[in-house]
Order: C-alpha cells, then structure tokens, then sequence
C-alpha cells in the first residue's frame, strides 16, 4: 500500500509538466497557499462574519445552517471537479497484488484531495474556536464526527455519482435543477431544509449514540464506491468505450479543406474530455451576465463592455488560449500532411468566428435588461471576431506546452504556461483603454461604434491578417512541434 | 528524388545526426537499418520537415522541403503515433486525410477493399484509433500513408506489431509500389524483411552513415555480422 502511495508520488513529481515549469508551479504553490489562508481567516472568523449578516440568529446555528449549502455545493462541485484516481491502478491489475487492496487504495487516496483539505480549513478553526469553547466536550466530539462523516460522504458518493451520471449527461441538468429547486425553496423559506439539517445536526450531537447514523451513511457511501470500482477495475471498462454519437457533421464537407479541418476540430472539441468539460463551462459562464447586469451598472460602461467582451468571446478565449497545444498528440501529422497553413489557420478562426456568434445569440436576451447591452454586444461580436481571434491565435505560437486531450479540465493545469496568462490582458484592455480615450474627449459611448468599426475593418481585412499569422505560424513550426512531442 | 546536403542535427553539443551527401533516386528502395538511437527516426523527420535541421538541407524535387510544400502533395509517411488522430475512427481520419488529396469517402471505400487482406475488423469497426491496438494503430498509420498514391514513401519501421500474414502482405506492397514507380524510404530493425525488400540499404550508427550498399545475396549474413554483438 505504502509502496501505492511511493508511486504515485512519483508519477506526480517525474511528470516532464512538474518539472519543467517550476517557476509556474512556485507561482501557482504561491497562491496555493495565499487562497489556503483565506479559507482559514474566513473559518476563523465565521462567528463576526455570520452575526454580521444574521445578527438575530445563533452563531453556531447560522454556521450549521451554511453548512447545508455548503455540502450541497460541495457534492456538486466535486462531480465536476474531483478525479476519480482508478485509472492509475491500470498497471497493477496483472501483478500480484490483492485486488481489493487496489480498490481500496483509490478510495483512500482520494482523501489528500483538495476539496477535503478546503472543507477542512474552513470548518476546524470555527469548530476550535466557537463549538469547544461553548459546549460540552461530548456535544463537541459528536458534532465534528457528525461534521467529518458528511465531507467523508459526500467524498465517496462522489465516486458513485461519477460513473452514474457520466454515462448519463441529461440526467446532471435535472440534479442541477432539483438542487437549484431546494436551494430556491429555502431561501424563500417554503420549506426550510437547512433548518431542518442544522436541527438534527444540533439534536445528533446532543444525543451521542445518534453519531453512529452518521458515520453509518459514510460507510455506507465507502462500500457503494467500493462496489462501484469493483465491478468497473476490469480495463476494458477504464478504456472509455463510448459510443460515436457525434453527427457526422457532413455539413462541413462541402467546404473543402477549411470544412475537413473544422470538423475534425470539433470532433476533437466533442469527443475528448478535457475540451469537452470547458465546453460545458462555457454554457455556465453565459449566466454571468445575470450577475454583472444589475441595475447598478447599467450606466457603468466599463462593465458592460468586459462582460460583453466575456459573453461573445468565452469560448474562443477559454479554449483557443490553448490553440495547438490542443492537436499536440498527432500535430506532426498536420504538418507532413498536405495541408496548407493558412487554411488550417482560417479554419480555426472561422471556428472563433461561429463560437463568438453563437455566444452573441444565446446572449441576446440581456437585452431586454437595455438596449445598451445588446449594442455594445454587438460592438464586441465584432471586434472579438476581427481582433481578438487572430491576436490569441498570434500569441498562441509561443504555445509550446502538450497538452494531453484525454484528462478532465478540472485543476488541470496542463498546458499552461505564462503565454496563456498574458494571452487575455492585450485582448480583453483594449477596448477598456478605447473606452477611457473616448471618455477622456468627453463622448463615451463614441467608444462603442469605434470597437465596432474596429472589429468590422479588422473582418473586412481578414485575409491580411492572417496571412501575417500564417508567416508567423510557419517560423514557429518547429519550436511548436517540438514541445508537443514531449511526454 | 530527395538531395540531402551537408545535412547536421544537434541537440546541444551532441550531435545526433550528420549526413554529407546523400542522394535517393527515383525508383529506389531503401531500407535504413540501425540500432536505436543511431538516428534513423530523425534522419526521416528532417527529410519530413518535422525538426529544425541545425545545419544542411533536404530537397525533394530540387525543391527545399523546409521552404517550399510542394513536397507534401506527392509524399506519403507514416513514422509513428503522432500521425494519427486518436479521437477519430480509422476511416475517419482515411477519409480526412483522403479529403486533403482531393479523395471522396467513396474513392477511400474502394481503396479500403482493394488493402481488405491488410487489415482487420478493428479498422472498420466503430472504434476511436486511441482505444487500437498497436498493431492497428501501425496499420492505420501505413494505410492513410499510401491512400494519396504518392509518389514517395516514407515509413518508420513499418514491421513492428504487426502479424506475420500482415508482414508479408506489406512486403508484397512495398515491391509493388515501388514497381510501379515509387521511391520509398523504410527504416527497420529486421534485417531479414529490409534485405528481402529493399534494393538499397543505408546503415547508420552513431548518425553516420556507415554503409550505402545495393542489396545482393551477401548483404543479410553481412549485416548479421554487423550487427553482432561484438
């Protein structure tokens, strides 16, 4: 088992990706740390925080209640978020080892995640600090057992619900919905579930032979996840055998090369995890306008135009910040194969093209909050089609990072370098400093048919612009293929 | 058919590859042989334009592989996995590739029932290439290299995974082709299909090429000799 735990280890610290950008991972351990102090203030001062907002309620049951949201966010978030670490037992399947020790490996292991380590920062400072201070130290033991015995279930459910619901991708809507439904109840204080949690939460540990409930539901929840890897640790079921669902996409065939290259793009987007995933993120970022249009900042121009720069340009900036690291696995087939580097360049910004399009579209209704915002939307659908597309695709042949297509998006910091960092800011500030010239001049919303105008030249000259990228693309060729063929 | 000049590939001061003049002609045959690492793979992703040459040139045609593409409308490779498109099926990814040399997926059909003894029913199937077996994946990779007829082939070890009827299919292949005009270039461990196929060897250890000889009779026990431990 310890041996398990060695390889692992190994396998995380000999990865080409830990090794070689050392300077990120002390950039991102940095953070790390920094967000992991954040947690713990907030866990530390949970009791000012909540008698700020609630100041009629208890603290204790006010945290309780929180708690209610929390694990049910927490559940959810971890269906996206936590891998489930069966696929690394592959090599020791033939070997001689017990194979329940495998299984329970994985299960074990997936404690050091960092969803455990976060609901653990936040919780022991309150409890050490509120619940030991006040209570009983029978009342006290029952609840943080009580508390660990939720994290611990929610940890192994996830494992179930994974394979349930991967299969079975509608079906996450509908869980979404019910959820979004309790949580919509609640705060409508309809039926008031987090009161009802934070009571038997409360009455659990003034009880103590109720503890074992519990810690019964999370041994429960072990054994199903256990069950669950039993009957899938066979490799022909961690090999994902989907079958082809994609539509042919036939449409695209009539156009060419460009067609033949976007449709295997969008294959690749459609059939492989890691885009897959930030594909589904997109589709959530469109609710941001919900949170950015607010009254408030109707007239606030500066935020109307990042959010619609965000609205029409998420996808494009979220996935085409990794363009060609994307085709790192077979990109060496791309350039020994007979396909011209302007029409492989074309194809990915037409691509950019449609996605901003599509963004803008799905996003219209915002515009019954204010015409602005269909306008200035409108104002950056253009210029994120003429602009921002070919600038990221520029910035993107100092791309040199693989990317491995197969690993979820969740964490996976795979593939990033500084390039994707500095990708955002030239393309998302220009139209802010635009803005601010205009403003300077006194005639603000000049800025918006300038962004426009901008963008539409910008489209109009296309095949300029990207005949400039091509003669980059093709001095950056070799660099390129070179760093997406390391392992 | 392909020049090579004053070819140099270095990695830091480590000098992987050296070729001072080598020309392929049309119409030939040539098998690399060598023990790993001696150079052939790169030797072949220079003539392919993959890798940056530290010094020297590759022409294809009388033309610079690394300036002008004219060279991808008529040359047909396969060197390893990273030619292949792990998410499509194999006859998705013949079809793309057919569509690059202005194919239709009815002319890549008649081309798949004209190789039906190469392959087996995996490559129908609806299977995606990254859940192939190696051999499959090999296979795949030959098939779509020699979809476009091209006029020069360029295989890396071809050979490995494959099983024996596959092997001498591909043997057969290969003599055919080149009869009917096509200049290959294959690198291989085994000795006994590279004699058997190819009427040029090249042997190359430590990047340098050590021997260029037409096959003949002798040319087998030689290269056994060679490669001997010694």
């Amino acid at each position: 088992m310890i041996e398990l735990l060695i390889h692992q280890w190994k396998e995380k610290v000999r990865s080409p990706y830990w090794q070689k950008s050392i300077w990120l991972n002390i950039v991102l351990g940095i953070i790390g740390v920094y967000v992991m102090l954040n947690i713990v203030f907030i866990g530390f001062f949970a009791d000012f925080i909540l008698l700020k907002v609630f100041p009629d309620t208890d603290v204790v049951q006010s945290f309780t209640r929180i708690l209610f949201y929390y694990f049910a966010f927490d559940l959810i978030f971890r269906f996206f978020a936590q891998q489930i670490p069966a696929l690394s037992v592959q090599p020791y399947l033939t070997l001689p080892i017990p194979k329940s020790k495998l299984l329970h490996y994985p299960l074990i292991k997936s404690f050091s995640s960092f969803i455990n380590v976060v609901a653990l920062l936040l919780i022991l400072p309150f409890f050490g600090k509120v619940i030991c201070t006040t209570f009983p130290p029978m009342f006290c033991l029952c609840w943080i057992i009580t508390v660990l015995s939720f994290i611990a279930t929610n940890n192994f459910l996830n494992f179930s619900l994974k394979k349930y619901f991967s299969k079975r991708p509608l079906l996450i809507l509908f869980l979404l919905v019910i959820v979004g439904l309790i949580i919509y109840l609640d705060i409508n204080k309809s039926v008031s579930f987090s009161g009802y949690f934070s009571a038997d939460l409360l009455s659990i540990s003034r009880a103590p032979f109720l503890v074992v409930i519990p810690l019964t539901i999370a041994t429960l929840s072990y054994y199903i996840g256990y069950n669950m890897l039993k009957k899938n640790a066979y490799i022909e079921d961690i090999q994902t055998n989907q079958h082809l669902n994609t539509s042919s996409l036939s449409f695209l065939s009539h156009y060419g090369e460009i067609g033949n290259l976007m449709r295997t793009e969008i294959k690749m987007i459609l059939r492989n995890k890691r885009p897959k995933s930030l594909m589904y993120v997109t589709v959530i970022f469109f609710a941001y306008g919900f949170i950015f249009y607010q009254e408030k900042n109707i007239n606030n121009y500066v935020i109307l135009i990042f959010t619609g720069f965000f609205l029409t340009s998420i996808f494009a900036i979220q996935y085409g910040q990794f363009s060609f690291s994307w085709e790192s696995s077979f990109f060496d087939s791309y350039l020994a194969n007979k396909i011209a580097p302007f029409n492989y360049l074309k194809s990915k910004y037409l691509l950019f093209a449609f996605t901003s399009l599509f963004g803008f579209v799905v996003t219209l209704p915002y515009a019954l909050i204010s015409y602005k915002i269909g306008f200035i939307n409108a104002a950056m659908l253009l210029y994120n089609i003429g602009i921002s597309s070919v600038v990221l695709l520029y910035i993107c042949t100092w791309n040199t990072s693989r990317i491995d297509l197969g690993r979820s998006q969740f964490m996976n910091y795979q593939g990033t370098g500084v390039t994707q960092f500095l990708s955002i800011i030239p393309i998302a500030g220009f139209p802010i400093i635009v803005y601010l010239l205009f403003k300077y001049f006194g005639v603000p919303e000049y800025s918006i048919y300038a962004l426009g105008l901008i963008g539409l030249i910008a489209i109009v000259f296309n095949k300029y612009m990207l005949q400039l990228l091509t003669r980059q693309f093709i001095k950056r060729r070799y660099k390129m293929a070179l760093g997406f063929r390391q392992i | 058919m392909i020049q090579i000049n004053n070819l140099k590939k270095a990695y830091g001061k480590k000098v992987v590859l050296s070729i001072d003049d080598l020309t392929i002609n049309e119409r030939e045959l040539v098998g690399i042989v060598g023990n790993n690492g001696a150079g052939k793979t790169t030797m072949l992703s220079l003539i392919l334009d993959l890798i940056e040459p530290s010094r020297g040139s590759v022409k294809s045609k009388d033309q610079l592989v690394s300036k002008v593409d004219d060279w991808k409308n008529y040359t047909g490779s396969y060197l390893n996995e990273g030619f292949l498109i792990p998410f499509l099926t194999p006859q998705e990814f013949l079809e793309f590739i057919g569509k690059l040399h202005g194919l239709n997926s009815k002319d890549v059909k008649e081309f798949m029932n004209e190789n039906a003894a190469f392959y087996a029913e995996d490559i129908t199937s609806k299977k995606y290439i990254r859940e192939l077996s190696a051999g499959n994946k090999n296979k795949v990779g030959i098939l779509a290299s020699i979809l476009s007829a091209p006029e020069i082939l360029i295989l890396d070890e071809p050979f490995s995974n494959l099983d024996p009827s596959s092997q001498s299919w591909l043997k057969s292949k290969l003599k055919k082709l080149n009869n009917e005009g096509v200049t290959i270039l294959i690198s291989s461990h085994d000795l006994k299909h590279v004699t058997d196929v190819c009427n040029r060897i090249l042997l190359i250890e430590n990047g340098l090429i050590v021997k260029d000889k037409n096959t003949n009779a002798e040319t087998l026990e030689e290269l056994e000799n060679y490669f001997n431990v010694r």
